[in-house]
């Protein structure tokens, strides 16, 4: 069994009118099966409202399946006493990078969750030290996180989940409200984290250029995963991926668009050089 | 309509340690129907230079001339300036407070001391202009979805029928979906109305792909100002201060550096496979 | 002026006042709030403002930051001062009209503004030396013996962290939707008090949605980091006594003591 697993995730609440009365259900995740294994980089990708964001919140037990299981390293989520083994196990990290923040010194924002989890403090100075120093801010340690720019505040962000020492970590969206500097520092974190330190990453975003990094794909819309692979095997299906209305980087359409033309490029082109080298051939 | 930009800088808390230049002698001009795109690394002073332009900021040098009068002269009229040069700030959905939708955004039109009726005429043109559906009228702001709420905040600047639109950053936050809708809403609005367009922008793509014209901003300074094709030729450059260009002009610039006789002109994947083809066209 | 209120905002430093145990600061402050009220002639005031002026130098932070503070409650003090100065019986120094300002008054209102001034310098300077968390971490220990009597002093100490670190944040956004409301015409400036009462309304309603939202967020990402409440957690910086500590309760009760014995001179 992977690190995450889900079976038929069904989750559905009940859409209100303006004066509180039941206006029917909304089925936000349809049958969802996921098998994630230790050390993957996955990547889910689906416009707003596709449901992307609900299914991860069901990795670290914020929601619970209204059908279906989710277990994460083999813990069924929808055990009450297992919620807090499931949160230390799967960190998140969430899109708007000032309503994350707990101290008032990068510091001690970090070792916020440490401290709610009972570790010593001689333990909690050490795993400060490590994660500042994997996601590149030791030299920010003492500075007032409200300072920071975007990508900065992010990264923190990133350090205090890494902090708990957890096996996996969600990140939803983290970098819809960044500019493109901010973009980038949080992916380069990301996939540093999944290459060096080996920890399981589940990235939650609506850009495919930040996919390309990825080993697993998934595409989810109007609830369902419709389109799942590597990278490569996606970003290869470009008409499918217009009709769902993401913007597929203007690399892999220019290709797409010259094969159509009669050339015959390599399938799912992910980046400018890929495209020159082929070109040049 | 024109707008004269001479000379301004504005100094942030002047003449005490924390004194910081948020932009130093800016000139520019901005004609009547133009659709400008501008763009600059965070810092760059993209946000302050637009608060100038509807009078929210007050230059601490230099003078700007909107229609030839001077908006700094003691007579000059800054609410009606205000209603001539609408700002759209970063997720303007921040500033809806109304009991529905209408009402939002009737807040501009009645601050501006109009009829009921024309107030409420305004309102109505803009909800339309923005594309939302009479039914939305009615509903509380708050319970209407993220690209929803925004197109409603936008209608409320609308309202105010200005002669020059700026938007700050749009599309951020926006999935590409709302992103669309939201560039389409304002080319949309250009054809109808030929208001003058001020789009601020991270995304070179969006920029390349829609306006006519591109000011670069950096550390407080304006960088370059010149079409599209023009400013993208100096990508090396734009990376050198935080920026990048689309994605095909790396394309073809690294293209040609190979040898291939391409022009490095392309913008836009229409014009990058005209150009390949052209170019490798031969050989097949 | 949004950007002056130095309430809440931490200046980094090295000075020994800013490594000293929070509970220290604390009690000094309340120790000197307490004193401000307990003398009303000269010497009093002498001895506080030699206090104070040896804490401002201590603490290594510019004067200018502490200052900024007052500027916020400029009104409150005029208020204060005219009230004292016109409205305490006594000695006619000045008549004009109907109003009269007499000896007493003057004495009054000038020990008043200084009152008042050095309550928010001295409270400033606790909070420009100790980082919130710092602060409540403080505020906790002390508290803790109410623990006794089921007081959520955790709890409580946890709000009062989460609310001034969220001070900075939610005056930007002020900042931000006054321009965005003015940007669409609307006047915070002229007209009557009920016209500006009304005019705050394009204000705080969005204020209070998005410090909702921010609240909304906010918890969900402390339970993602395990947050429970206080059982169980330990602590990244404990707060333990130094000598440095001793020192400083001795100074405070010395001066605690002075300002009491200036008043029988």
């Amino acid at each position: 069994m992977g690190i995450i697993e889900t079976k038929n995730l069904v989750f559905e609440y009940i859409r209100r009118d303006k004066d509180g009365n039941a206006d029917g259900v909304v089925r936000a995740v349809d049958k969802v099966d996921l098998d994630i294994m230790h050390g993957d980089f996955v990547a889910i990708l689906g416009s707003n409202g596709s449901g992307k964001s609900t299914l991860a919140k069901h990795l670290n037990a914020i929601l619970y399946p209204t059908e279906g299981t989710v277990w994460v390293d083999g813990m069924d989520t929808s055990e009450n006493d297992m919620m807090w083994e499931v949160r230390q196990t799967t960190g998140m990290v969430f899109q708007n990078p000032d309503n994350q923040i707990i101290g008032a010194m990068v510091e001690e924002d970090v070792g916020f969750g440490p401290e709610n989890m009972g570790v010593e403090t001689k333990e909690i100075w050490e795993r400060v030290d490590e994660s500042l120093k994997a996601v590149g801010m030791i030299k920010y340690r003492k500075h007032a996180p409200n300072k920071l720019s975007g990508g900065q505040k992010q990264r923190v962000a990133i350090a205090g989940v890494v902090a708990m020492h957890p096996k996996c970590i969600v990140l939803d969206e983290p970098t819809a409200m960044l500019d493109p500097v901010g973009r980038k520092e949080v992916i380069r974190t990301v996939r540093a984290l999944n290459d060096v330190e080996k920890i399981t990453v589940i990235l939650i975003t609506h850009n495919m250029d930040e996919v390309i990094y990825a080993n697993k794909v998934f595409v989810m819309e109007n609830g369902k995963v419709v389109m799942q692979g590597t990278p490569r095997e996606v970003f290869s299906r470009v008409e499918e991926l217009e009709e769902l209305r993401l913007s597929v980087p203007q690399v892999t359409k220019l290709a797409y668009e010259l094969n159509k033309a009669g050339m015959s490029l390599p399938e799912g082109i992910l980046s400018i050089d890929e495209l020159v080298e082929a070109l040049c051939q | 309509m024109s707008i004269i930009i001479d000379h301004v800088s504005y100094i942030y808390s002047k003449g005490n340690a924390y004194e910081n230049k948020a932009i130093s002698d800016i000139n520019l001009k901005i004609e009547d129907g133009e659709f400008i795109g501008l763009i600059g690394h965070t810092g760059s002073g993209k946000s302050t230079l637009i608060q100038h332009l509807n009078g929210l900021l007050k230059a601490t040098g230099g003078k700007i001339y909107y229609n030839g009068e001077d908006i700094y002269d003691n007579d000059y009229n800054m609410k009606k300036l205000r209603s001539k040069v609408g700002l759209v700030f970063q997720y303007p959905e921040h500033q809806l407070f109304e009991i529905d939708v209408f009402q939002d955004v009737c807040f501009g039109p009645k601050n501006l001391g109009l009829s009921k009726k024309e107030v409420e005429l305004r309102a109505y043109t803009a909800l339309k202009q923005v594309g939302l559906a009479d039914e939305y009228f009615y509903q509380s702001p708050f319970d209407l979805s993220g690209g929803e709420k925004r197109r409603a905040a936008i209608a409320g600047v609308l309202a105010m029928q200005p002669e020059v639109l700026v938007l700050d950053e749009p599309t951020a936050g926006l999935d590409p979906k709302g992103c669309e809708e939201i560039l389409e809403l304002i080319v949309q609005l250009r054809k109808d109305t030929n208001i003058t367009v001020i789009l601020v922008s991270h995304s070179m793509e969006e920029v390349a792909k829609y306006v006519d014209r591109i000011i670069v901003m950096n550390q407080g300074g304006i960088a370059y100002d010149d079409t599209p094709g023009k400013v993208f030729m100096n990508y090396r450059e734009l990376e050198q201060i935080g920026l990048s260009a689309p994605q095909v002009t790396y394309v073809m610039n690294k293209l040609h550096d190979r040898g291939m006789p391409v022009r490095t002109t392309a913008l836009t994947v229409e014009e990058a496979k005209e150009e390949i083809l052209r170019v490798y066209g031969r050989h097949f | 002026m949004i950007r002056d209120i130095t309430l809440g905002q931490y200046y980094p430093a090295e000075s020994i006042l800013h490594k000293m145990d929070p509970r220290v600061k604390l009690v000094g402050t309340l120790a000197f709030i307490i004193s401000l009220f307990l003398f009303d002639n000269v010497y009093g005031y002498v001895v506080a403002t030699i206090f104070l002026v040896m804490t401002i130098k201590v603490s290594k932070v510019p004067f200018s930051f502490m200052i900024k503070g007052l500027k916020a409650i400029v009104i409150l003090m005029l208020i204060t001062v005219i009230f004292n100065l016109f409205l305490t019986p006594g000695d006619a120094l000045v008549s004009f009209w109907k109003f009269t300002i007499t000896k007493q008054g003057l004495r009054t209102a000038v020990f008043m503004m200084i009152r008042l001034t050095y309550l928010i310098i001295g409270s400033s300077i606790m909070t420009l030396v100790t980082t919130p968390n710092n602060l409540t971490d403080g505020m906790e220990k002390l508290m803790n013996p109410l623990r006794l009597i089921k007081v959520p002093v955790h709890e409580v100490a946890m709000m009062m962290s989460i609310a001034l670190s969220f001070i900075p944040i939610l005056l930007e956004e002020t900042d931000k939707i006054m321009k965005a409301q003015m940007a669409r015409g609307a006047d915070f400036e002229s007209g009557n008090l009920i016209n500006k009462a009304k005019s705050l309304v394009p204000l705080l309603v969005p204020l209070f949605v998005s410090a909702f939202r921010r609240a909304n967020d906010l918890a969900m990402a402390m339970e993602a980091r395990c947050y429970r409440g206080g059982e169980g957690r330990t602590k990244m910086k404990p707060l333990i006594y130094h000598k440095r500590d001793f020192v400083a309760y001795i100074v405070i009760l010395i001066y605690f003591v002075g300002v009491i014995m200036v008043n029988y001179i």
